[in-house]
């Protein structure tokens, strides 16, 4: 008589599974490499107007790089308000910005919690600062407005399991996703505004782990790259020529100040690219 | 110089000499660029000049404006609906939600023309209920709790209350309801009464338009 209580093994042998071995080569094959020129960015989707509910929203996608495994950047941005203030805030003659930027719990490799933690408040006061300078705040006294982003799709390698190229990374090119899709969630809220930022990447490469020689690129995917050395993302107003939120990261020669200097010329470059998509989406909005 | 029919946030409208600056615009080194994504409107100055501020509400009859020159503005895009905020001067209905001996404190409900989206709350001070005999005004005279009143703007305030005014013939009290609940009817410029029951309640009173 055969135990019914617990959940019995097959009767007769078996063999573990054994996988056919497809040698180096195929492994190799994987790795990715830049197909597109170093001056180009990725193709970017934009659109307002896509949560009724809000004051004001926004959606952009950029593709993925990569055939098959690559994940791209997946933004959805929502404004809320101008509203009234909570009674406990002191008077204010301007409009109180406050924005949150928040992974989605799948959005990238390693699974996030539901509470922001501190690369997320980090993204929410980067975008803050890249924001004011754009914003008309005198215009709106005594409100406040929540411009609310979530990021449904983190912009990661997802076949690429080794820590190669840490997540800070990653970060820059989220958030300069994050200030393009904000910047069009606020003209279609009708919050008044001097010009439209768009956010850019740009980023110092090594594409071979002996070469000496590296190149800067703008919109950098770090799985495409052997290493990265510095990045820098710039929050743009085009036709005020300002540059209203600047963030560098990495580790470049304090002497080469060319370096510093082409860095943030080409990041410059890259927001007039998203630019120009957003200013052909606010044109699709109105018309 | 040919006007574009639509305008994004940071385009170039003309030069500050050619145009005046309207609703939705501002200027930036003596050119004037929109600030909002919308539609362009240009409007010639009429024989009583355009109003500068925001077309949307009741402006007042001051700030005439001397230039001849044509105002450029950008209106929001009509699909849907923007947030407007009370201004000072501006004409308001709102609701009386507790009055104190000092004060009655309301709800903005509309704005000159236009349904707010968020609550405002407002200050009807004792001194700003009507323009003579100050000293001799008593709130509990005024208003009651549920009255709709039309007041005007007279500053921003502190941090949570607008500050309103019912000091002109035509502000004051233009729905109320009485003791027993029915709605009432005005019969002097102090008096409110109630058809079915005769009596008459006091109340800062609206002179009909």
């Amino acid at each position: 008589m055969t135990d019914r209580r617990r959940i019995n093994g097959p009767v007769g042998a078996t063999f573990p599974p054994v996988f056919v071995y497809e040698g180096e080569d195929a492994v190799k094959e994987t790795k990715k490499t830049r197909s597109r020129p170093p001056n180009a960015i990725r193709k970017m989707y934009l659109k307002t107007g896509v949560t009724p509910s809000a004051s004001g929203s926004a959606y952009l996608e950029i593709e993925t790089s990569a055939k098959g495994s690559g994940s791209g950047l997946k933004l959805s941005c929502t404004v809320h308000g101008p509203r009234s203030l909570p009674r406990s805030t002191p008077f204010s003659p301007h409009i109180i910005l406050s924005t949150h930027v928040k992974y989605a719990p799948f959005a990238t490799r390693q699974r996030r919690g539901y509470l922001r933690d501190s690369t997320e408040r980090d993204l929410g006061t980067h975008l803050e600062t890249a924001l004011r300078g754009a914003i008309i705040a005198d215009r709106w006294p005594k409100s406040g407005v929540d411009i609310i982003i979530s990021i449904i799709e983190g912009d990661q390698d997802r076949e690429s399991s080794k820590a190669e190229g840490d997540e800070s990374w990653d970060m820059m090119n989220a958030l300069s996703g994050c200030i393009t899709v904000a910047s069009a969630a606020l003209a279609d809220a009708g919050i008044d505004c001097v010009d439209t930022v768009a956010g850019g990447v740009a980023a110092l490469v090594r594409n071979a782990a002996d070469d000496s020689v590296s190149n800067i690129v703008i919109d950098p995917v770090p799985s495409e790259h052997e290493k990265i050395l510095a990045a820098c993302c710039i929050a743009y107003l085009p036709t005020r020529d300002e540059v209203t939120n600047l963030w560098f990261k990495g580790d470049l020669g304090a002497s080469d100040m060319e370096l510093y200097t082409s860095l943030v010329e080409k990041g410059i470059q890259a927001s007039k690219y998203a630019n120009r998509v957003l200013v052909e989406c606010l044109g699709e909005t109105v018309g | 110089m040919a006007q574009p029919t639509m305008a994004i946030p940071g385009q170039l409208l003309g030069p500050a000499s050619k145009y005046q600056p309207g609703p939705g615009t501002h200027i930036h080194e003596a050119n004037l660029y929109s600030s909002l994504l919308g539609t362009v409107n240009v409007t010639q100055p009429p024989k009583a000049p355009a109003p500068v501020k925001r077309l949307n509400k009741i402006v007042p009859v001051a700030a005439p404006t001397p230039a001849e020159l044509p105002t450029i503005s950008v209106s929001f895009s009509a699909k849907s609906k923007r947030e407007v905020l009370p201004e000072v001067n501006n004409i308001v209905l709102c609701r009386v939600l507790r009055i104190t001996p000092r004060q009655a404190v309301v709800a903005i409900l509309i704005c000159g023309e236009t349904v707010l989206e968020a609550e405002w709350q407002g200050l009807i001070r004792v001194q700003d209920v009507r323009a003579t005999e100050k000293d001799r005004v008593k709130i509990y005279e005024s208003f009651r709790p549920g009255d709709i009143v039309r007041a005007e703007v007279i500053s921003l305030g502190d941090q949570a209350n607008y500050y309103l005014s019912t000091a002109k013939n035509e502000l004051g009290v233009i729905m109320a309801t009485s003791e027993a609940g029915n709605t009432m009817i005005p019969i002097s410029w102090k008096e409110y009464r109630d058809p079915e029951t005769g009596i008459s309640e006091l109340r800062k009173v609206a002179k009909p338009y």
